[in-house]
């Protein structure tokens, strides 16, 4: 019994080479509807990065430079959202975008925004540890250097972000990294609408649950190739991050 | 905005938890003079300077601009206009010589003269041959070159250095000194911070000791060649 439980099934193998041969098939056939599927993920995870990188950063750098009652407080905080699952993140945003919710009015629920929203929610914490360690971990002369050869606070801090770019950077793409790939928030928000709201995560759940499993594999491959090219890019900015 | 000729500082304070680092400190810069700023570690010879570079925020200080008395707050813009603050190792920004010195340069140009600018302060503090190199892996001497070209290439009133000498060889020190002459003979008031008094004998006017807080003048310039008895004065001949 336990042997024919450890024995690979030939079957089980085959299925397996087949389904991936014919995920491959649809990946590189350019299927219109797999392809429209990771635009959508780009899109909607591209615009959630761009809009929360600026603030997120600018909090980052204000707890990294800046000592006021509270600032512990924020960092803890920040830290205890980095645990929160994306699927909590999903049913809050929901409860308020829902009907009967305080911002029902602005009828998001079911659409890309919504889906934006639900990622920046996501991405917003990564963005804020990881930018306010880069941050803090750049030499406090840079920014004392250039005050007082003239430069503005807003020049400053410009210089500030150029030195910590590639800690900036990795934050970045871990953040979208994460994003990318959650399916919790984007199915409650975006309710998986074919050609609107349904991306990489969203559309390999359904296609699983229906026992479609060429197309979860073609966009599982997607995601690991997504995976592993956004952490060779990390691996080269933090080892650029590095001294010499 | 103009420049004055003499800042003159009244009732500095500054208390780290319960050690009080200045108590009332008076004293006046004035252009084209260099005043030797020593006291022990820990004494506030960079607290000091820092708050005079509107880098920290002191209890009180009054400043005296020619103009009357102002208090910090209204002064702190005008401290970080005119006030240039070299760290005791300076900070290289990633890049190029070139970006370094043009990084000084805030006043809008072109991009011919804004190289050209560049070009005469490479020339200045006889940096030519590095203009490109890497400026954060330049040795100790050069970091310092290149930092008092960036501030020569902002003019400012007054030049805080704070121990702009140490860790620096024989020959590094002495062209960083030749410089420091430049930038008095061209009026900067400077304030230097340093535990090495006779580093700079043809340059100092004046000799300030900071002690438990009290700014104490020593004028003559016996005493200060007396106060290298201090413990804390290196003698380098």
């Amino acid at each position: 019994m336990l042997e024919s439980l450890l024995q690979p099934n030939i079957d089980d193998m085959e299925s397996l080479t087949t389904t991936t041969l014919a995920a491959l098939e649809l990946l590189f056939s350019g299927n219109p509807e797999l392809w429209e599927i990771i635009a959508i993920s780009f899109r909607v995870s591209g615009v959630a990065i761009l809009v929360a990188s600026p603030p997120a950063l600018l909090v980052a750098f204000i707890l990294a430079y800046y000592h006021f009652p509270g600032r512990r407080l924020l960092i803890s905080l920040n830290s205890t959202l980095l645990s929160v699952p994306a699927v909590v993140v999903g049913l809050t945003l929901f409860i308020l975008l829902s009907r009967q919710g305080p911002l029902g009015e602005w009828k998001l629920l079911f659409t890309q925004t919504a889906m934006v929203l639900g990622q920046i929610a996501l991405a917003f914490p990564i963005l804020v540890a990881m930018g306010h360690s880069a941050l803090q971990a750049c030499d406090r002369r840079a920014w004392e250097t250039a005050r007082t050869l003239g430069a503005t606070p807003l020049r400053a801090l410009i210089t500030i972000m150029r030195e910590a770019r590639f800690g900036l950077m990795a934050a970045l793409l871990a953040a979208f990294g994460r994003i990318i790939a959650e399916v919790g928030a984007s199915m409650m928000l975006g309710g998986n609408i074919l050609h609107y709201t349904r991306n990489i995560p969203t559309a390999i759940a359904l296609e699983s649950s229906k026992g479609e499993f060429a197309q979860g594999i073609a966009l599982g491959l997607v995601l690991l190739i997504l995976a592993f090219t956004l952490n060779a890019f990390l691996q080269h900015f933090q080892g650029k991050g590095q001294p010499a | 905005m103009t420049t004055p000729d003499q800042f003159q500082v009244h009732c500095l304070k500054k208390h780290y938890a319960k050690r009080q680092v200045l108590d009332d400190v008076v004293f006046s810069l004035q252009a084209g003079q260099t005043q030797l700023l020593s006291g022990d570690n820990g004494a506030g010879k960079t607290t000091l300077l820092r708050i005079l570079a509107g880098l920290e925020k002191p209890d009180s200080l009054q400043i005296d601009l020619g103009t009357g008395v102002l208090n910090w707050r209204r002064v702190k813009k005008t401290l970080q206009h005119h006030a240039l603050y070299l760290h005791q190792h300076p900070y290289m920004f990633d890049g190029t010589v070139n970006y370094n010195l043009g990084y000084a340069i805030t006043a809008k140009l072109t991009k011919r003269e804004r190289q050209q600018q560049i070009d005469e302060a490479l020339e200045w503090a006889d940096l030519q041959q590095l203009s490109y190199a890497p400026a954060k892996s330049l040795s100790g001497g050069e970091k310092q070159r290149v930092s008092l070209a960036r501030a020569w290439l902002k003019r400012p009133s007054i030049l805080l250095l704070d121990e702009p000498t140490s860790n620096l060889d024989q020959e590094s020190r002495q062209r960083t000194l030749s410089l420091l002459e430049t930038f008095k003979s061209d009026g900067t008031a400077m304030l230097l911070a340093s535990h090495d008094p006779m580093h700079f004998p043809s340059l100092i006017d004046q000799h300030l000791h900071l002690d438990r807080g009290k700014l104490v003048r020593i004028d003559d310039q016996s005493l200060i060649e007396s106060d290298q008895t201090h413990p804390n004065f290196r003698s380098t001949a």
